[in-house]
């Protein structure tokens, strides 16, 4: 058992910002006063881009038959996206009084059989692991027999978080993946994304500017992933963390093992997408790479300008109240601010220690940092005098009754607002939401009402 | 009828529309007047079923876990977990009912409910429905005989003018509210169980609140005994009917596999005229029974060549199998969520429990999809016309104002089933 990831482990995660503060961002949830997703489904988002691998939930019907087709997670796989697919054990009564192990393994034979994965990921859930089905010894002999990885992942849901999920899934992509081939060839400007999933396509926002550059993406976690490349992730020069936290473990570790140094970066907004491919430029540390960086962000901040230039007339003066969670509290502010608003006020409810320093910089001393968005967020758009509420549908309310324009950001998004192609998509969306008649006129009274 | 297959004959689901009890139970709730339901599990369990419901109704929707951890998991009965969620939820908001309900993991655990529910000093309706058993349609239908169970009070008095209405999960919002006017129109008082019809039905409320906004409130529950008609629709409905009549078994009973089409919208109609005495139905009955007979001939030309693939709960396919069948259309391959007796009423040449993977090895099979959003992706990879219904529909607005029931539902949806299917050839001759 000493490929399985140690909880508590991922949980104490040393190259955290929080970790010497204790933060509550890793503890147990409370009955009765908690939202959020689980361990399996923070496995899940981190997994599934792989469209050439096959993702096998070993459980019952809710984990896997509310959850697939959910996330536009774009892939240029020529295959079948197998993203787009569901596949579960489906466990039934008999499973779990005779274990699930004999359905595990004939349904790999089925799917490997049928759809011809470049791997299968199969994931352990709460009542598989709770009948003790052994996922580990099921995913070696299928591997053994089929020829191709195998990579069982630990994330049942009462593990914990979503966050600590996707840590476990990169535990599992290190254990089983990582390493275990050579790349066909070898730059020096070769990278890997951590934590970008490409959800409507955000990383194609970017990836051809390095590409122009000559940075190459030798793999990544996952978004538009191949299998194979992640297999000969050890190769790469730098990984490059995306606005996300929890696959910092595997990155240090990474680090530790075969010596990759990281960075973490954000393409949100014109501002961070230029310090982010700067940073990149800097990282792998060539005076000639970097001045060319340099001459790229400068045509393309210079482009960009041109391209809003009529969205920062209408935009001009208005003043953004952010309600949303995580480095979204910071990376919308600053995109935001870039197209010309000013944002009087951010969430940080669900933000660490690190996005709250990050908030209060972009927002300067006189921004409001919320704690408590739900009951603040009405009071803070009469105070400031707002004009745009970005937050989620529940505060759609909050919105109609200060007859004010709404845009929902925490809704699964279709559009990509990443890089700076993205920033002109948000900057549409927001012009259509600001010039949306329609809070004004769903808030009228009716004739029979005084 | 054609041939019946009962049993997948494989070892996984692959492309799968099967929907789980837990939230087969969490919707029944959301039916119940500022309800909050309590969902006993891991919080992922809770998580899936709020977005999932939230995308459906393009509303928020009130629920709540008791987070169960691997420590709980192991150590607790679920007392701890529960009693500790209850707190937490009355702490900030006064829901008139809670609907503890279980899932896959507190029932592998064995968490006794019962018990449970017997030391919190609030109101309470418990519920077992895990998710390794059963579907959406039948934690709809358990919830809904144990809120029947626990909260009506019995009484052998009746009121003839007073009739309870029990709807399968499939009802959309709008499909209850007809029904209930249906039955309004031949003089009774008429009350569901639950009611998604006001709480779901995407009305825009004073405020938004926490908890659910309308549906059947806890004291018209408590006083449904006396109901002198009980109106069950769909065969999940059945037990609850039951257990409603054990509580004042003078009450009579007329049970509905479903109410669309001409057959079964006459069968009701003639059933409620003699419940109430009376000679004729009122004006507009009578006015969209014809409009349906016109509807069904104007769309019988394109219904008659078309084949059809109905994907489902089983109480949905009897129902939208019958009124298509009616008009001619050839329902070649019902795909059924669950197995149930109803599968045996469905008119299809093919009845089958199974995945969206089946239907895609029959493609060959059918011209036209009736079915859930998942069927879209198969729809486009095959070129076949396409009706969106049941859960989940995240694509489109307006899933809870569709109405394909009794006479008028049937008419507009024997159009659009016809329209689409005329679309769908339109656009094949371009290929």
């Amino acid at each position: 058992m000493t490929r399985k990831p140690k909880i508590r482990d991922l949980l104490d995660e040393s190259a955290c910002t929080h970790s010497p503060t204790k933060k509550n961002a890793c503890n147990a949830p409370t009955p009765g006063a908690t939202t959020g997703g689980c361990a399996f489904e923070g496995s899940q988002i981190s997994l599934f881009p792989y469209a050439d691998a096959a993702h096998l939930v070993h459980g019952p019907m809710t984990c896997v038959g509310a959850s697939w087709e959910t996330r536009l997670t774009h892939t240029s796989w020529a295959g079948r996206d197998l993203t787009q697919m569901g596949f579960t054990t489906g466990i039934t009564t008999n499973d779990v009084v005779f274990g699930g192990e004999e359905k595990l393994r004939s349904s790999i034979d089925y799917i490997v059989e049928r759809y011809a994965p470049e791997a299968v990921f199969v994931y352990s859930t709460c009542v598989t692991a709770m009948i003790g089905d052994d996922i580990d010894m099921v995913c070696k002999q299928a591997a053994e027999a089929h020829g191709i990885p195998m990579v069982p992942v630990h994330a049942p849901g009462f593990v914990g978080s979503k966050n600590l999920g996707s840590r476990i899934a990169g535990e599992a992509v290190l254990t089983h993946l990582v390493g275990t081939q050579e790349p066909e060839t070898s730059s020096p400007f070769d990278i890997n994304l951590i934590g970008e999933y490409n959800v409507t396509g955000d990383m194609w926002q970017y990836t051809p500017l390095l590409e122009e550059l000559g940075i190459r993406v030798l793999s990544t976690l996952s978004g538009d992933g191949r299998v194979a490349h992640i297999r000969s992730a050890h190769r790469a020069k730098l990984n490059v963390i995306v606005c996300a936290k929890s696959l910092v473990s595997l990155t240090r570790k990474m680090q530790e093992r075969y010596g990759t140094p990281f960075i973490s970066v954000s393409f949100y907004g014109k501002r961070d997408t230029s310090a982010s491919i700067l940073a990149i430029a800097e990282a792998l540390g060539d005076a000639e790479l970097v001045a060319r960086t340099k001459q790229l962000i400068t045509r393309e901040e210079t482009r960009l300008a041109q391209q809003l230039a009529p969205y920062r007339e209408i935009f001009e003066g208005k003043k953004a109240v952010l309600n949303t969670g995580g480095n979204k509290s910071w990376s919308i502010a600053s995109a935001l601010q870039d197209l010309g608003f000013e944002v009087v006020a951010t969430s940080v409810k669900k933000a660490t220690e690190a996005d709250k320093e990050k908030a209060r910089e972009y927002l300067g001393e006189a921004g409001i940092l919320m704690t408590n968005p739900g009951q603040e967020q009405a009071k803070v758009i009469d105070q400031t005098g707002a004009d745009l509420l970005l937050a989620g549908g529940r505060s759609l309310f909050t919105a109609i009754k200060k007859k004010i324009a709404f845009a929902d950001v925490n809704q699964e998004k279709k559009k990509s607002y990443g890089g700076y192609a993205g920033l002109l998509n948000l900057a549409e969306d927001l012009k259509n939401a600001l010039q949306n008649p329609v809070f004004k006129n769903v808030a009228r009274r009716a004739p029979w009402e005084k | 009828m054609g041939e019946v297959m009962r049993k997948p004959d494989k070892p996984l689901q692959v492309n799968p529309f099967r929907l789980s009890q837990p939230m087969g139970a969490a919707l029944a709730f959301l039916g119940i007047d500022r309800c909050m339901p309590l969902m006993h599990g891991g919080m992922g369990c809770t998580s899936f079923t709020k977005v999932f419901l939230t995308r459906h109704f393009c509303e928020p929707i009130a629920i709540q876990t008791t987070a169960v951890t691997d420590v709980t998991a192991v150590l607790d009965g679920g007392d701890g977990s529960i009693v500790e969620a209850v707190q937490n939820i009355t702490k900030k908001v006064a829901p008139s009912l809670i609907g503890l309900h279980s899932t896959g993991l507190t029932e592998t655990k064995g968490d006794d409910l019962r018990g449970v529910a017997s030391q919190v000093d609030y109101p309470l309706v418990y519920v077992h429905s895990t998710d390794y058993e059963g579907g959406l349609e039948s934690g709809w239908g358990k919830t809904t005989k144990a809120l029947i169970e626990q909260l009506v009070e019995p009484t052998t008095a009746t009121r003839t003018d007073k009739a309870v209405l029990l709807p399968h999960v499939s009802l959309t919002p709008i499909e209850v509210e007809k029904l209930k006017e249906f039955v309004v129109l031949f003089g009774f008082e008429v009350h569901a169980l639950p009611d998604l019809s006001t709480s779901l039905d995407g009305h825009l409320g004073e405020k938004q609140s926490a908890l659910s906004s309308g549906g059947t409130t806890v004291e018209v529950i408590s006083e449904l005994a006396d109901a002198g008609l009980v109106l069950s629709v769909g065969d999940s409905m059945q037990p609850s009917a039951a257990a409603l009549l054990k509580k004042n078994p003078s009450m009579s009973h007329l049970h509905l596999n479903h109410v669309q089409g001409l057959s079964a919208t006459d069968e009701l109609a003639s059933a409620l005229l003699e419940a109430s005495g009376l000679e004729q139905p009122p004006p507009s009955v009578v006015r969209w029974r014809k409009r349906l007979q016109d509807a069904m001939l104007d769309s019988h030309f394109s219904l008659g060549q078309t084949r059809i693939l109905l994907v489902g709960e089983p109480d949905f396919l009897a129902g939208a199998g019958k009124v298509l069948s009616e008009a001619g259309a050839r329902i070649t391959l019902a795909l059924s969520t669950v197995d149930s007796p109803q599968l045996n009423n469905i008119p299809a040449d093919r009845v089958r429990v199974g995945d969206l993977e089946d239907a895609e090895a029959l493609q060959e099979d059918y011209d036209l999809i009736v079915g859930n959003c998942h069927t879209e992706a198969l729809a486009h990879r095959f070129h076949k016309g396409l009706v969106l219904r049941g859960y989940p529909s995240w694509e489109v607005v307006g899933n809870q104002l569709q109405n394909d029931l009794l006479y008028e539902g049937g008419a507009y949806f024997l159009c659009e089933v016809a329209n689409a299917a005329e679309h769908m050839r339109a656009a094949k001759h371009k290929f």
